[in-house]
């Protein structure tokens, strides 16, 4: 493994000079920012409605964790879905489209090395975008008292999910040598995977008078990022939600390792 | 140093490489020429270890490239059909990164990419980002990155294509250089491909000639120019079949455009 930082150090520093990341970054930031700002504007305005028509047992249990950084954490979800893939379509794909691939696997390195390093690149962008997002929270702090586990716990639920795109982006970006393609793959997988636990929840719904949940469903659930994501936002830090993400990132990174080496049997 | 021993690589039912075996020593020089699609470019990828052979194996530097492949690669300094270079990043970080990624030694490495640029001629753009230089100087960056290890085994694919007369001589004579032992103490082998016969007159002692995949000449030079008269004349007799048509209709359009 002691290439993993000299491919490492090159990916980000290329990050750094391409307009791309920038632009990832810039729109990121402002799309939290302004969210933020929307759900404490509606936070307020749900608060003061509250109060003028006197239910008071519905605004005890209306809390800044489980209204603002809650809902906040979902919508943040929703913008990494889409922006970590522009993140990581390069990673692979230039290689190809340069024929920078032909150094690389020519060089006396291993696949490994190489897939883990363009990962743990992608993987200190993603953890830049996570660290915005904890600076914003970190605004709520000074604004009222959210509960500083739960919405640590939430942050580590953004921060595994994050991680888990840019294993899949990493993935989708080594099967072709189109950045765009790349892009548009990840964001069509990574969209199935969200939709995948609210197609099971319906399922479920369908089933409830019966036998009660089917296996199938049980596992496609398990699956999807949904529920795992779900429960740290809640503040809950099971370790069966940590095993999910460590499983996802694991999988596909295995399958990206896979398909960089396919280019040696094709 | 090189030692392939029945090379073959299949893709799909098509046979881009036939059981070819060849040898070649430190110090040789070696012209690798077939006409277009005879599977030079798929040989060179099968020797530095981009692909495996569907057969038979090669050994480079005492090291089986299927075997011990990591241990090959280290040995062999190549430069591909297209230089690979990253367009954002400049020379010298360029080359700094290659020769991470060859194990060259930290303590070395300044020195082995300050060689490299010297002997390319690139010390005077060594700032600039790779994608703002012209074709020629790219080529160029591609050949420093094959060199900047040291490595005993040249692998070059059409080397001087994009550079100017005056480069193209410069890189003849570094390659002429290279070979013998007097840069950098080891005498190397190379290989290079190329479609421009004078190329090989000039600076290759052996040629290899392949066609469709197949081994169909492997003879040094000065064998060739007393038994077949001339490079061209061979070249033509043994790729275009029985009757040679005239040897200078064929050099005219093979010396250009190998694409
Ligand atoms: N990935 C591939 N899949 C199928 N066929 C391939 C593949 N790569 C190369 N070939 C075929 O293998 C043959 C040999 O190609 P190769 O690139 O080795 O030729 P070459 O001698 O380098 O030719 P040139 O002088 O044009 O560079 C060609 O017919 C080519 O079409
Ligand atoms: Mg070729």
């Amino acid at each position: 493994m002691r290439h993993l930082g000299a491919i490492a150090g090159r990916e980000l520093r290329s990050y750094f000079v391409s307009p791309m990341a920038y632009a990832v970054l810039a729109v990121f930031s402002l799309l939290a920012g302004f969210f933020l700002v929307m759900q404490v504007l509606s936070f307020n305005a749900a608060i003061a409605y509250l109060e003028q028509t006197q239910q008071l047992e519905t605004l005890d249990r209306f809390n800044l964790n489980e209204v603002v950084v809650y809902g906040y954490y979902h919508v943040i979800w929703i913008v990494l879905l889409l922006l970590v893939p522009g993140l990581t379509m390069g990673l692979f794909s230039n290689e190809k489209a340069n024929g920078t691939e032909e150094l690389l696997l020519t060089s006396p390195i291993t696949i490994w090395e190489l897939v883990l390093g363009k990962y743990l690149a992608a993987g200190a962008m993603v953890t830049l975008l996570i660290a915005v997002v904890a600076g914003f929270i970190g605004i709520l702090f000074a604004y009222g008292d959210p509960e500083p586990l739960q919405t640590a716990a939430g942050l580590l639920g953004l921060w595994l999910l994050a991680l888990t795109y840019a294993a899949i982006g990493a993935f989708t970006s080594s099967m072709t040598p189109s950045p765009l393609v790349a892009f548009v793959f990840s964001v069509l997988v990574l969209l199935m995977l969200f939709f995948l636990g609210f197609a099971v929840d319906v399922g479920m719904g369908a089933q409830a008078g019966g036998a009660g949940a089917d296996g199938l469903l049980e596992n496609l659930r398990w699956i999807s990022s949904d529920g795992h994501f779900d429960e740290l936002t809640r503040g809950l830090v099971d370790t069966r939600s940590l095993a999910y993400f460590g499983f996802m990132i694991g999988v596909f990174l295995l399958l990206t390792k896979a398909s960089v080496e396919s280019v040696r049997w094709r | 140093m090189i030692e392939a021993q029945g090379i073959s690589k299949r893709y799909g039912d098509f046979v881009a490489v036939d059981n070819l075996s060849f040898e070649a020593e430190a110090g040789d020089v070696v012209g690798f020429l077939g006409p277009n699609g005879a599977g030079k470019t798929t040989t060179m990828r099968i020797l530095t270890g981009f692909m495996p052979a569907t057969d038979g194996t090669a050994v480079i530097g005492g090291y089986d490239i299927h075997e011990a492949p990591l241990d090959a690669r280290r040995a062999v300094g190549y430069l591909p059909e297209s230089p690979p270079v990253y367009p954002e990043m400049d020379v010298r970080g360029y080359l700094v990164y290659v020769s991470k990624l060859k194990d060259v030694p930290r303590a070395k490495r300044r020195e082995a990419v300050d060689r490299a640029m010297e002997r390319c001629g690139l010390t005077e753009v060594h700032r600039r980002p790779i994608g703002a230089l012209s074709k020629g100087y790219r080529q160029r960056v591609g050949i420093a990155q094959a060199i900047v290890h040291e490595p005993r085994v040249l692998i070059l694919d059409e080397p001087t294509v994009g550079l100017d007369p005056n480069q193209i001589l410069e890189i003849r004579e570094l390659l002429a250089r290279l070979a013998r032992s007097d840069e950098g103490g080891t005498a190397r082998t190379i290989v290079l491909s190329t479609h421009i016969l004078a190329e090989v007159d000039a600076i290759c002692r052996r040629v290899i000639l392949i066609r469709d995949g197949r081994k169909v000449l492997d003879q040094p030079l000065e064998q060739i120019r007393s038994e077949q008269g001339s490079l061209e004349q061979a070249f033509a007799r043994l790729t275009l079949g029985a009757e040679a048509p005239p040897a200078a209709s064929l050099t005219a359009s093979g010396s250009e455009d190998g694409e």
